[in-house]
């Protein structure tokens, strides 16, 4: 029905970004959200493209959902309807790089894997380890704030990101922070659009505090009998003068078929001699909690298990996938009660990234009818009020559509909520980007 | 301000007369902060002690909309509390307790008025600190270093302020109790805390906050380096983190405040020294004496002079305690200074400096550099006479052409010590009419009344003719 609708569409937009920046409609798929595919998929190589886009879609009220590469399309609830996907795909040059000053200004198109690819060659990077390394852009990375395990040590994108630009709904190009690594002139606007989703404008342009690339680099897998042991070896490294750069605990769906597990996965780099320090601290604190084995990786078994950690939650699309902050004390009795609860469900894996206070919990569905779709959506309330119970929250990263359907994967708000609406109201007042998708219905 | 008896009435059944000054000479006090050029009387000064108390206050200012203002230590550098259009400061110092502390999780829970160093005191035999260490730490609060998301010499490695604060509860410029973020990681929905730190006093009052604490480093290398000059010692800096260090601190002074601070406190700089250049490494102590080692290469082939090395830790605190007392010795030099405070990218140092001498030059007006180097965050301390009309112009002139050259290298105008009345003017310089307007945008929905810490931040129509730029028509 809607095929004669969509061609002109098509043709519309074409004059706006060309045809080439159109996806050719059977790849429209790599953007579905939810159960719904886009209208159209455009990729406009320009901030005047976008702005052209952003207007026509408010003079056709058709909405607008922000997206990369889509990896991360999948997080937020099921949205009403999905018109437009605007990709920033084409925005895919590094614009500036001074290695001297550690900082560097990409189009927020660019992948990741490709930054770090131009970084190594002056010994540096951004030290992120999102899910889908390969594929995630740096704009899709920033608009969800997903940076991976390491930002035990290194922090995310609330820590790294310097400044930004974006183009509002209103097709006002808008730049926010700057490009040196100290700045309070004026509100810090970077934080309002870390992890908003893009719910509040299509950010193309962002500068970002780089690292040095660490000399050396070991993932320790050690491996406990029990879950407590395991915890409190890793409660005793984080409170001490060990500096490592994750700090994960699994049980169940170990990342690697040679591990068992409770183990844990812990990160560590830096010079050498540091780096050996390290691990012989790391050994004694493993040998006082019991530990059952104890393996150091490098080279490619280490990318591996790093890279199956680091895509834990992007698993499969049958699975649940819960995202839990709780204090780091509260981690180890969240599993424990967790599991309890949960043994008969099927595929249970759980990572704690122990010195973060997060823990990912996943589990599969046998089957989409309602009943099932019913029980999950019982399950996820029991682990949400646990973590509610100590203090933290509990978001459900991903789940198949007709789980979603039953549960709010953000939860409640608390007091803040009134002024996250406000914002939402005056910065996209046509209600452009993502309805209905983000917290309470933004 | 009218009405001021039945306000002063009102607020005295609030929170008890004792608590209520409103005599001109108890007031003077409260008239400026640590940028003394700028003065403005409040009409009230109301002492809270509690969240409710605030609540309160600002229930009342509201029904005779006059305008309020948190006070913490009165240390800022911009102008920040300073009551431009009268009304009432809010001050927060007795709201001093620090009510939780966690160390297992990480976190502290406080007050606003807790003074920054005294936090750290709180939890330094745990083996953990609060990071943000503002050279003011001994006066200023963590309610104030949440509004200016302060600085200070070791964020470098650790962050500022927002990197270190997870959760807040704030009354609101209506009076009303709100809460972001909280003890977790991470919270859902926007990153409103994150908005909030850095917002200089203008979305309300913080009654409370989660901070971070850290865990304190192994071991420390501190070295301090003589350099012939300041282009020796900037390019240093440069060649230090392009060679892959991430040293905790990277600080510099130059000839005139190595002079000062001789003569006032006699550390055994020499007088002639170009620059002085303190790294601090911390850490892991298996592997350091490599980076010491590098830097020492490094300072060498970049004629330093002389080298010291910290031998114990009361010889570092010694090197710190040189750095720190800097600002303590300006009143030497001259009447009156202020504070410069600009970022620009670590490269563009040397030329940056280059261009503050000449600076200096065309005006005649003395300024001594001390500053967060490894930061690129500049503090040129621009020195004069407040009482000569001729010298205040020519500083006002040194002030814009130091940011303007800030803002043409592609940094900024103030990095740590916020914007505040002082630099309002300059914002034009690095955000355009568009920009500006998102940030009004949001103030206004935190701030509708703009009753909160009115006056502030935003540039007027004088300040775009002053600047020569056009006045913008959005
Ligand atoms: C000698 C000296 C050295 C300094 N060194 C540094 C440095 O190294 N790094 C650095 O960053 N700064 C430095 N500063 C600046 C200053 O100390 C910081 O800005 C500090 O954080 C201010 O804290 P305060 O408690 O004194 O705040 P105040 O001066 O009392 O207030 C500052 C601003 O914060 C607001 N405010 C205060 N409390 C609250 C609250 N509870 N809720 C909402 N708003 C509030 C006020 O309204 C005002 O706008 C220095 C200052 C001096 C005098």
């Amino acid at each position: 029905m809607t095929e004669p609708v969509n061609n002109r569409l098509r043709v519309e937009l074409s004059q706006l970004v060309g045809e080439n920046g159109i996806l050719h409609d059977d790849q429209d798929n790599l953007y579905g959200v939810d159960d719904l595919l886009p209208k159209a998929v455009t990729l406009p190589d320009s901030v005047g493209e976008i702005r052209d886009v952003l207007n026509y879609a408010a003079d056709n009220k058709l909405s607008v959902i922000p997206a990369g590469s889509g990896t991360k399309l999948g997080i937020g609830n099921p949205p009403e309807r999905v018109d437009l996907v605007v990709s920033t795909l084409g925005l895919n040059e590094v614009l500036e790089y001074e290695p001297g000053d550690l900082t560097a200004t990409v189009q927020s198109g660019v992948r990741l894997a490709d930054l770090q690819a131009k970084l190594a060659e002056n010994g540096q990077c951004l030290p992120f380890d999102p899910p889908y390394l390969n594929r995630a852009t740096l704009g899709g990375i920033v608009a969800a704030n997903s940076s991976g395990p390491s930002s035990l040590y290194y922090g995310n994108s609330r820590n790294r990101v310097l400044g930004m630009q974006l183009v509002q709904s209103n097709g006002a190009a808008v730049k926010c922070g700057g490009k040196v690594v100290k700045n309070v002139a004026g509100y810090d606007l970077n934080k309002l659009y870390i992890g908003s989703f893009g719910t509040l404008g299509i950010i193309t342009e962002i500068t970002f505090k780089l690292n040095p690339l660490p000399e050396v680099e070991r993932t320790m897998l050690i491996t406990f009998k029990s879950v407590t042991q395991a915890s409190r070896a890793a409660i005793e490294i984080a409170d001490s003068q060990l500096l490592p750069i994750f700090l994960n605990l699994i049980v169940g769906g170990a990342p690697s078929v040679d591990i068992v597990d409770p183990c844990l996965v812990i990160g560590i780099d830096g010079h050498h001699e540091t780096v050996d320090w390290q691990m012989n601290q790391i050994r004694a604190a493993a040998n006082l909690n019991d530990a059952t084995g104890v393996e150091v990786k490098d080279g490619a078994y280490q990318r591996d298990v790093r890279t199956s950690m680091s895509a834990f939650p992007e698993s499969n699309p049958q699975m649940v996938v819960c995202k839990a902050h709780l204090r780091m004390t509260d981690v180890e009795k969240f599993i424990t009660a967790a599991l309890d609860q949960c043994s008969d469900l099927l595929d249970l894996r759980v990572l704690g990234l122990i010195g973060n206070g997060v823990v990912y919990f996943a589990f599969s569905v046998p089957s989409a009818d309602t009943a099932s779709a019913k029980f999950a959506s019982i399950v996820i309330a029991e682990l949400r009020n646990h973590a509610r119970n100590v203090g933290g929250n509990l978001i459900v990263e991903s789940a198949p559509t007709s789980i979603k359907r039953h549960v709010d994967v953000w939860g409640e708000i608390g007091s803040s909520l009134k002024l996250m609406q406000q914002i939402k109201a005056r910065l996209d007042p046509l209600n452009l980007f993502c309805p209905g998708r983000f917290v309470s219905g933004i | 301000m009218i009405e001021k008896n039945r306000i002063t009435s009102e607020l005295s059944d609030l929170v008890g007369a004792a608590n209520v000054l409103t005599d001109s000479t108890a007031l003077s006090v409260y008239e400026c902060d640590g940028a003394t050029l700028f003065k403005a009387s409040p009409d009230i000064v109301v002492f809270a002690e509690s969240t409710e108390h605030v609540s309160k206050i600002v229930r009342l200012a509201n029904k005779f909309s006059v305008p309020f203002i948190a006070r913490g230590g009165g240390t800022g550098l911009s102008g920040g509390m300073l009551p431009v259009n009268g009304g009432i400061i809010i001050a927060l110092n007795r709201m001093d307790r620090i009510l939780e502390i966690d160390v297992k999780n990480q976190r502290a829970v406080v007050e606003p008025g807790v003074v920054n160093l005294l936090l750290t005191q709180a939890v330094e035999d745990r083996g953990y600190y609060f990071a943000p260490d503002p050279s003011s730490q001994k006066a200023c609060t963590i309610g104030g270093n949440i509004a200016e998301n302060s600085g200070g010499p070791h964020t470098l490695k650790y962050g500022v302020t927002t990197d270190h604060v997870t959760g807040l509860e704030v009354v609101m410029p209506d009076g009303e109790i709100v809460e972001f973020g909280g003890y977790v990681e991470e919270t859902p929905g926007y990153d409103l805390r994150g908005l909030m730190v850095g917002c200089e006093g203008t979305f309300g009052i913080v009654t409370k906050a989660i901070v971070r604490l850290t865990r304190k480093p192994q071991a420390y290398q501190t070295l301090l380096g003589v350099f012939e000059t300041i282009d020796d010692a900037s390019s240093a800096v440069s060649k230090i983190i392009g060679a892959g260090m991430i040293p905790a601190a990277l600080e510099m002074m130059d000839s005139l405040v190595i002079k000062t601070v001789e003569e006032a406190f006699h550390w055994g700089f020499p007088l002639d020294a170009g620059a002085v250049l303190i790294v601090e490494l911390d850490g892991i102590s298996a592997g350091m004496r490599h980076q010491a080692e590098q830097i020492t290469e490094i300072f060498n082939s970049h004629n330093c002079r002389e080298i010291h090395r910290a031998k114990d830790e009361t010889d570092r605190q010694n090197i710190w305690k040189s750095r720190k007392s800097a600002f303590g010795s300006f009143g030497r030099l001259a009447p009156s200074y202020i504070t410069q405070d600009g970022v620009v990218p670590r490269t563009q140092l040397p030329k940056v400096l280059r261009r503050v001498a000449e600076i200096s030059e065309k005006y005649s007006i003395p300024i001594a550099n001390v500053f967060h180097a490894g930061d690129g965050n500049i503090h040129p301390v621009v020195l004069f006479d407040e009482r000569d009309p001729d010298q205040c112009e020519r500083v006002d002139a040194v002030n814009m052409e130091i940011l303007t050259v800030c803002a043409e290298v592609g940094g900024t105008i103030t990095g740590e010590h916020g914007i505040g009345v002082e630099k309002m003017d300059y914002m034009p310089l690095i955000y355009s009419p568009e920009d500006l307007l998102v940030m009004t945008t949001v103030r206004d929905i935190f701030n509708p009344s703009k009753l909160c810490n009115p006056g502030k931040i935003f540039p007027t129509t004088e300040s775009y003719v002053k600047l020569g730029i056009e006045s913008p028509t959005v």
